[in-house]
């Protein structure tokens, strides 16, 4: 049955081999997906990944011999991205780094549907702005902290 | 480095041909060890050679609905390999645009091998 | 009883802001009085597309817990889905000033101090319900008030009219007095009313909000198939109120009042006043379900909090992104502008926000990494593909359609 194949067997391709782990491709699993925190809290939509060598330095600080990495080196997510990284997704260029909010891979705890964190959003950086309209305009509006679920 | 430097680049041999597009990062998690989920590790490129948008994914999964619009992306994706990362020779890096003046572009080495990009 | 007419009380809210708000009263009326029944074929196609995007939006919210917005970001990427919320926030905030300048102008009506006093009010009780009132309690409250718009299918009964008559006209053709352009406008117009895209944010962001799971699966269905042809009968049936009214008097539609003649001429005053709460009601409803939409898209694309069951200081950026809308359509009202005009320039958009926002919730239904054992089943992938063609001729066909007659002149 054609089905059961996972693609047009090409004779120029080799088979994958199998691998010591569990697989995510960057923008089928991960990027565009739902943040949310460990109480089911949406933190942000996942905009960007940070990668960097494994083993701990910034990628980008890390020169090979020509000035960049490349294969030969491993290479890990370090970091979910979100915040002004989303507008160059959109339009082109690249944000300097101190404009992206990093929400550590250590503290992603799984990756479905939504990626769930382990941590409250309540303590990140890339809540500040709902922090900030929670406390200088929804919640000085009489009722804003009213639980609708509560009394009715 | 951050994913959106290496999605949608140009994709070279070592010669310099032209071979496609990266359309997604391929990642396998066996990396150091943690609470929740192990170091996601870089494992390697997906590159299709006609199309760099890959919004769907039908390529590389073996879904087949719904007709005809899996069919037609499957189709528009035909020849989509994965390289391994260490068959990269070189990676645009954040520097590109005042760096010799050349497009960012992901070079492999000679010898490079395609494997099959399904899931 | 009670609760299993409750149940579909999302459904019944969804349907009347789709069918029946505030620039589609007008334009069933319109079409009535013009075409007699010779359109209503497209609003049974109409159903039939919306029950299918509606079904499968609902099961993929009841399965997953993802919204509908939340699904064509992940599936379309920033940019492609970017171009879908500008179009969709166009549509969803179009269509919210047309309700609040609706609300205002019946308030006029009832009291005689000019709607621009009024549109203020009419924002403020809409936020209000938005900010205070539980969303159960919303969607019973409208939905089950927007049920008094079925006086028009009563007074249809009451006009008795020569039922082979009515009946030879629902055969589809141009009147001998209209152009096929313009014949096929109003047929976009009507097939659009009835799958405009803020339709199937809304059920599905209602499903969370009403926290279906699995097993609601069946309370979702039953929501899709009782709510949107009520709808569409409902929109059937004003449009054979003007048939049998308006049309042999060669009265031109062009205001929400003159809705009310045919059904003071069947049923008189009581009739009139019954129907009058139902079209307050579908107005109303048609503002919030719009509004909350406009806060849905928003923060399912950005991924805010968002959701009605949350307290608002829960979700500040949503609740932020509903009161500015308001404050939108007060501005643009204030201006003067004819808010049911206002819709028409609506069909542009949804020209290019509709088939992005079907083809992500077909292609996701689909998905088993989303809805396991519940994909799609063949005869719903047919449905949902024949309609995505549809949905994207008509499209196409819209915008040609709407200038070459001057927006049905």
């Amino acid at each position: 049955m054609r089905r059961t194949r996972t693609g047009p067997r090409d004779l120029s391709r080799e088979p994958e081999p199998q691998q010591p782990g569990r697989i995510l491709d960057a923008r089928l699993h991960l990027l565009d997906r739902q943040v949310l925190d460990i109480d089911d809290l949406p933190v942000c939509t996942l905009d960007d990944l940070e990668l960097e060598v494994a083993g701990g330095e910034p990628a980008d600080r890390v020169p090979a011999e020509d000035g960049r990495i490349d294969g030969s080196v491993p290479v890990v997510i370090s970091a979910l991205l979100t915040g002004p990284v989303l507008g160059t997704r959109v339009f082109g260029g690249r944000p300097p780094a101190s404009r992206w909010y990093r929400l550590p891979w250590a503290h992603v705890s799984d990756v479905g549907t939504v990626v769930h964190l382990s941590v409250r959003s309540a303590g990140l950086d890339a809540t500040w702005l709902e922090r900030w309209t929670r406390d200088h305009v929804v919640g000085r509006i009489p009722g804003g902290t009213h639980d609708p679920e509560g009394s009715g | 480095m951050i994913a959106s430097d290496l999605l949608d680049t140009p994709v070279h041999d070592d010669a310099g041909a032209h071979l496609g597009w990266v359309v997604d990062l391929r990642f396998v998690l066996d990396g150091r060890p943690s609470t929740y989920l192990a170091g996601a590790r870089l494992h390697g490129l997906v590159v299709s050679p006609r199309t760099r948008t890959s919004f769907l994914g039908f390529e590389r999964s073996d879904v087949r609905h719904p007709w005809p619009v899996a069919p037609l992306l499957r189709w528009l994706h035909r020849g989509t390999f994965l390289v391994h990362w260490p068959d990269v020779a070189r990676v645009p890096g954040a520097d590109d645009d005042t760096d010799r003046g050349r497009d960012p572009v992901v070079v492999l080495r000679a010898g490079y091998v395609r494997y099959e990009p399904g899931l | 009883m009670k609760s299993r007419l409750l149940t579909v009380a999302l459904g019944i809210l969804t349907a009347i802001g789709g069918f029946l708000d505030a620039g589609d009263l007008v334009t069933n009326a319109v079409v009535g009085s013009r075409f007699g029944l010779s359109l209503a074929w497209v609003v049974g196609v109409g159903v039939v597309g919306i029950c299918v995007f509606a079904h499968m939006s609902g099961k993929v919210a009841a399965v997953s817990g993802r919204a509908t917005f939340e699904i064509i970001r992940e599936r379309l990427g920033p940019r492609t889905a970017g171009l879908n919320l500008v179009a969709s926030l166009a549509v969803t905030v179009l269509t919210l000033i047309a309700e609040v300048g609706g609300i205002a102008l019946a308030l006029q009506l009832a009291s005689s101090v000019d709607h621009r006093l009024w549109v203020p009010v009419a924002a403020l009780a809409v936020w209000l319900v938005l900010w205070r009132v539980k969303f159960d309690v919303m969607e019973n409250v409208t939905g089950l008030l927007g049920l008094a718009l079925v006086g028009f299918a009563v007074a249809v009964f009451l006009l008795g009219p020569d039922w082979g008559d009515l009946g030879a006209q629902l055969v589809p053709q141009v009147p001998a007095q209209e152009s096929a352009a313009v014949y096929w406008y109003f047929a976009i117009a009507l097939f659009g009313a009835a799958m405009t895209p803020y339709e199937v944010f809304f059920f599905s962001s209602g499903g969370v909000e009403d926290r279906w799971t699995v097993r609601d699966l069946a309370t979702s269905r039953l929501n899709v198939l009782v709510g949107f042809p009520l709808g569409g009968l409902l929109s059937v049936a004003i449009a054979a109120c003007a048939a049998l009214v308006l049309l042999p008097a060669g009265i031109q539609v062009d205001s929400m009042s003159q809705l009310t003649l045919p059904v003071a001429q069947a049923g008189g005053t009581l009739l009139v006043a019954v129907v009058i709460v139902g079209l307050v009601a579908a107005t109303f409803g048609a503002a919030l379900e719009t509004a909350l939409s406009t806060g849905y898209t928003l923060s399912q694309y950005l991924g805010w909090s968002w959701g009605k069951f949350r307290r608002p200081a829960a979700a500040p950026r949503f609740h932020l992104a509903m009161i500015l809308a308001l404050v939108v359509a007060i501005g643009v009202l204030m201006t003067n502008v004819d808010p049911i005009a206002v819709t028409e320039y609506s069909v542009v958009f949804s020209a290019v926000a509709l088939p992005l926002t079907y083809l992500p919730i077909l292609v996701v239904a689909n998905d088993p990494e989303y809805m396991g054992e519940h994909v799609n089943g063949r005869a719903m992938n047919v449905l949902g593909t024949v309609y995505l063609f549809v949905l994207v001729v008509a499209a196409l066909a819209a915008i040609p359609l709407m200038i070459a007659t001057e927006a049905g002149g």
